[in-house]
């Protein structure tokens, strides 16, 4: 009944996803595919942190992802929100031609 | 068994996870995205999690990449076009920097952690995969933080519709 998942595994699986996450924010230059690739980070950090809390035997790590996921709401919401209108002025969302506060 | 079952649910997302950082298209980067996330729902069930994985499949799968989904659709965003685009200096500094510290963070993993297992806090309650305790600590111990996020929510709301709202013309 009680399996035997090693924290390595769950550590290896949610450093490899942090890292895919990292590379496509870096790479893609779609505003979306970036935010996509920022979500994929916060459940790799998720993952980190259930595997952590079922390491040590505390609720504490599930009840910081379920806080996660909550401002991951909120956050999406207003990211969005703001692609929209940044698509209304400029008719593109790629982060390559949005260059009005850059240096 | 549940180790196999963990990793192959690992593999698959992280396999997807990758397909959607490679794909050009962003409506198939999303539903990638979606079954990475779903193949991350099966772990946190293994993981004594089962509420987490829940409200992973409702709430992230379902409700923010749909959100995705539809701001996707009503932009009608075109492909990235990938012809012209030599990496910056500075993204070839980033990426490598990524990759390095990927690869110490990898060793530092493999090294420190092997022998500790995810099964060893068998005694605890919620270990069981109750949400009972879950919920008595969010709704005590956590009370305020949880109250906080109800107006956070209620502020984004509000927000987006201020953003995206059109000017009105005098």
């Amino acid at each position: 009944m009680i399996g035997s998942i090693p924290l390595s595994d769950v550590l290896l699986a949610s450093a490899a996803l942090f890292a895919i996450g990292l590379t496509g924010a870096l790479l893609r230059r779609n505003a979306i595919a970036i935010f996509l690739s920022i979500e994929l980070m916060m459940n790799a950090a998720n993952l980190a942190l259930i595997g952590y809390g079922a390491a040590l035997g505390t609720p504490e790590g599930q009840i910081a992802v379920f806080f996660v996921i909550a401002i991951a709401a909120a956050e999406a919401s207003v990211g969005l929100a703001i692609f929209v209108a940044l698509f209304r002025h400029t008719e593109t969302i790629d982060v390559n031609k949005v260059n009005l506060l850059k240096w | 068994m549940d180790r196999l079952i963990f990793d192959v649910a690992a593999v698959v997302a992280v396999l997807f996870a990758a397909l959607m950082v490679l794909n050009r298209n962003p409506v198939r980067s999303v539903l990638a995205l979606v079954v990475s996330f779903f193949f991350l729902a099966i772990g946190y069930v293994l993981l004594w999690a089962p509420f987490i994985a829940a409200i992973q499949v409702i709430v992230y799968a379902g409700a923010i990449l749909v959100l995705f989904l539809f701001v996707l659709m009503l932009l009608n965003v075109p492909l990235e076009d990938v012809a012209g685009t030599e990496p910056r200096p500075i993204q070839q500094i980033l990426g490598g920097a990524a990759i390095l510290l990927f690869t110490i963070g990898l060793v530092e993993l493999l090294s420190g952690y092997g022998a500790k297992n995810v099964t060893q806090a068998g005694a605890m309650d919620f270990a069981r995969g109750r949400i009972g305790p879950l919920a008595r600590l969010i709704y005590s111990e956590y009370l305020l933080p949880f109250e906080a996020l109800s107006v956070l929510l209620l502020a984004a709301l509000v927000g987006a519709f201020v953003l995206v709202e059109r000017e009105k013309r005098p």
